[in-house]
């Protein structure tokens, strides 16, 4: 177990350089520059702000430069924040971002298996067509439409809750719940769906023909059968709320890293944008190491390492 | 256990409902919003309006802008003028010290335009100086040494600068902040980290008490400051990007002043709470001379005529001013009068002079950078051109990067662009056409517009530099018309009523020193 979780760890390496080589050619193709301003600088000035950052060489040089500067784990200077470099900047945002989606994942994980499972047990009744179509508003209304309707709601309207910025518990409420609405809809919809099919199955049926008690059906028979499908959605959508969203920390003026997705394209901070899409791209790697060796957990005919099998 | 958990859930609201403990105005202290994270606090490297904000209150310059925008005596308490105006003697105010105690010197200035100007440093605003002597050979690598270029201190509280040639400006450009003092050893004890909380020493009215990047930043009062120490204690500034959040969180009592978004403006103007502040800003529609059918000056005419500019205050309802000429209102020597105006009669007629047939002409193209206000603005223009010329016109957007690369590339046949004032004087807006003015997009250049310039930068009667100017504004704006001035912009702000003597400035600039919060 231990050496199939090292080789899918090292199996991530060639992952991340193919991400950081195809971001570096994207970036370089997008027309417009750092130092393209509204003010235009003087040629002179161009020339030493291109030495400073090392923006002089060829793209060939420039490529190597910066695999070189990354395989000793430095990520480089931001062009935009002067005298910060991405790693000072991760290092700030990640864990806002962490804390959040941290939030929503549990948010999103529990309510939406329990409502799936309320629904799914209770088939065809009125609990069951509201939960469908609750999840059918959430699956289809964008984040800054859930948003905007919070901070009406609980903001404005009733005034309890804070429409913005990160003091503390109080102010996570309304972009945590932002952010798990979408999944958490998804994830109830999965598993209504998944424990609909598994109610149906003979071995559910037996157990009860057994007189084995429902609760104990339900938990170890159906919703340990029904979860295999809907973790596989988990692997990735940890990876999603983790590193944070565009929309909800504009919104909510949280201070997370998902902002810098879009400002550090738009502000055209190359090293901020690598850095960012790195950091997505290990967050994948590992969240979906993490839910196979949970498959094998929950399905015991699933063996990870082939010498196992 | 189900009334339990009901009860609980109950109780939770309740508690929030009723602390509300995050709608507390703690009393002087300021909340204002930032919008986006200051790219530095390094006033040499600083740019941006963002980063001003915050500099603005913890620096100070030789001089100040006064009501009028004329320069005052700040941190110089007088200069004097040489007679041929290349050099000036600034006389340095007595019993400045910085937060950390340690007294204000000549040589102060002097090391921080020393590093301004390095090429290592590679500031982008470097060219404010390239005025003084040696100073763009120094900047350029072609001269190693800074003691040839013209600023020196003879003493500690006297500072000689000489020009390349008058500048009447010189002054105003001294309030700017990448002029503002440095502090040689800190910046060489602390390197890039040296703007950080508790490695920054500033003498301004406040000092930086905390700065979580991306977030907020905090400002607490100064109490060596020289000055008097301010009435606030204490200045948050938060990041709050999304503008109508900001919005949410001035009507929930969390900030004290936020700019109030276009879309919004609307809601505010007639409550106590909204602040109006026409700005020197401009905003113009540019041609490309070298694309046909721009290239004929009767063409540029008859489409700068085609404009009725009193329309866009109506469609944008941001406090924008129609202007038909460049140096905005405000400025020392704009003169309202001068510059085409609205006439569909003449501007056919100037057309077909041309020998164009409307029909027959190629769609023209107007491209703009992504943004609700200037699609507005596009859309307006392209009505304006089908409806009183009969021509086909395209509009086009851009994203912004993608956008400068083309203006600095192959600017299209008509693009929109926008200027602030830098420093309050027309130089600073009459500069940019001339022909070696990399901001100049338009392809168009006047030897007899850069010579008027360039002489009214050093001309020091304000008569003849009146003249000087209208007669610029007329080549640029009625005859050679390379862009068609639309109209000038405004601040609009919402400021809760416990914040009393807030008064924002032209220049889009805030000086909280005298500000007081209940």
């Amino acid at each position: 177990m231990i050496r199939y979780a090292l080789g899918r760890v090292l199996a991530g390496i060639p992952v991340l350089w193919v991400v950081a080589t195809v971001t570096f050619a994207l970036l370089r193709f997008l027309p417009g520059g750092p130092f393209d301003k509204e003010r235009v600088l003087p040629p002179e000035i161009r020339h030493n702000l291109e030495r400073r950052y090392a923006l002089e060489g060829t793209l060939a040089h420039q490529y190597v430069d910066y695999l070189e500067r990354l395989a000793r784990g430095d990520l480089g200077p931001s062009y935009k924040y002067v005298g910060r470099d991405v790693a000072d900047i991760l290092r700030d945002a990640v864990p806002v971002s962490l804390e959040l989606g941290a939030a929503a994942f549990a948010l999103a994980v529990v309510g939406g298996i329990g409502l799936g499972l309320a629904a799914g047990a209770r088939r065809d009744t009125a609990v069951d067509r509201s939960i469908a179509l609750g999840s059918l508003v959430g699956v289809s209304a964008p984040s800054f439409v859930v948003g905007a309707g919070l901070i009406l709601c609980f903001g404005l309207g009733l005034g309890w809750l804070p429409a913005g910025l990160w003091e503390g518990p109080l102010y996570a409420v309304l972009p945590a719940c932002t952010l798990a609405a979408l999944p958490l809809a998804y994830a109830a919809q999965l598993t209504r769906a998944q424990v609909a099919g598994v109610m149906d199955q003979d071995y559910v049926r037996t157990a009860r023909a057994l007189g084995v008690p429902e609760a104990r059906v339900r938990r170890r028979h159906v919703l340990r059968n029904a979860l295999l499908a809907v973790m596989t959605y988990f692997g990735p959508l940890l990876a999603i709320l983790l590193t944070g969203s565009f929309v909800v920390e504009r919104i909510f003026a949280v201070p997370g890293m998902g902002r810098y997705f879009v400002t550090a394209v738009t502000n055209r901070d190359y090293p901020l944008v690598l850095g960012v899409t790195l950091v997505y791209a290990v967050l994948v790697v590992l969240a979906n190491l993490a839910v196979d060796l949970l498959y094998a957990w929950l399905d015991p005919r699933i063996r990870v390492g082939g010498a196992e099998r | 256990m189900r009334r339990r958990a009901t009860g609980l859930a109950l109780a939770v609201v309740l508690a929030l409902g009723c602390s509300r403990g995050f709608e507390r105005a703690p009393a002087r202290e300021l909340r204002i919003n930032l919008e986006t994270e200051p790219p530095t606090l390094d006033w040499n490297l600083a740019t941006d309006g963002v980063s001003i904000v915050a500099i603005e209150q913890l620096m100070r310059g030789l001089t100040r802008l006064g009501p009028d925008l004329r320069p005052e005596p700040d941190l110089a308490e007088h200069w004097d003028v040489s007679a041929d105006g290349r050099t000036y003697t600034f006389q340095l105010r007595d019993g400045v010290v910085w937060s950390d105690g340690v007294p204000l010197r000549a040589q102060q200035f002097v090391d921080s335009w020393q590093r301004l100007l390095a090429p290592a440093t590679a500031a982008e605003y470097a060219y404010f100086l390239f005025g003084v002597h040696n100073a763009r050979a120094y900047n350029g690598g072609k001269l190693a040494d800074f003691s040839q270029v013209g600023v020196r201190a003879p003493d500690d509280r006297t500072l000689v600068v000489e020009l390349d040639a008058p500048l009447v400006y010189f002054p105003a450009l001294v309030n700017f902040m990448v002029t503002f003092p440095l502090r040689r050893d800190l910046v060489e004890r602390f390197g890039e980290r040296w703007t950080e909380p508790g490695n920054l020493v500033t003498l301004g009215p406040f000092v930086l008490a905390e700065w979580r990047h991306d977030y907020r930043l905090v400002l607490r009062a100064n109490e060596r400051y020289w000055g008097g120490r301010p009435p606030l204690d204490r200045i948050t500034a938060y990041m709050v990007q999304e503008g109508s959040t900001a919005l949410v969180l001035f009507e929930q009592g969390l900030l004290d002043l936020v700019r109030i978004p276009p879309l919004e403006i609307r809601r505010y103007t007639e409550r106590p709470e909204y602040l109006r502040q026409p700005l020197l800003r401009g905003y113009y529609y540019g041609f490309n001379v070298r694309k046909p059918p721009f290239d004929d000056v009767r063409v540029r005419r008859a489409f700068a005529l085609a404009i009725d500019r009193s329309q866009f205050p109506a469609l944008l309802r941001g406090g924008e001013q129609p202007e038909s000429s460049w140096i905005p209102p405000g400025m020392p020597d704009a003169n309202p009068e001068l510059g085409l105006r609205f006439d569909p009669e003449q501007a056919r007629a100037l057309l077909r002079e041309a020998g164009i047939d409307p029909a027959q002409l190629a769609p023209v193209k107007i491209v703009y950078n992504s943004d609700q206000t200037h699609k507005l603005v596009a859309e307006k223009v392209q009505a304006f051109w089908r409806d009183n010329l009969g021509v086909r016109v395209e509009v086009e957007n851009r994203e912004w990067k993608v956008y400068l690369k083309e203006l600095s590339t192959d600017p299209p046949a008509v693009f929109r662009m926008g200027w602030g004032a830098d420093f309050p004087d027309p130089d600073n807006f009459m500069n940019l056409f001339t022909s070696e003015s990399e901001n100049n997009h338009t392809g168009w250049g006047n030897r007899e517009y850069d010579a008027l310039v360039a002489r009214a930068a050093r001309e020091a009667d304000p008569a003849e530099r009146q003249r000087l100017y209208d007669r610029a504004q007329r080549i640029l704006c009625e005859e050679d018309v390379p862009i068609v001035p639309l109209f000038v912009t405004a601040a609009n702000f919402a400021v809760q009523p416990r914040v009393r003597d807030f008064r924002p400035s032209p220049m889009d600039l805030f000086f909280f020193e005298q500000v007081r919060a209940e």
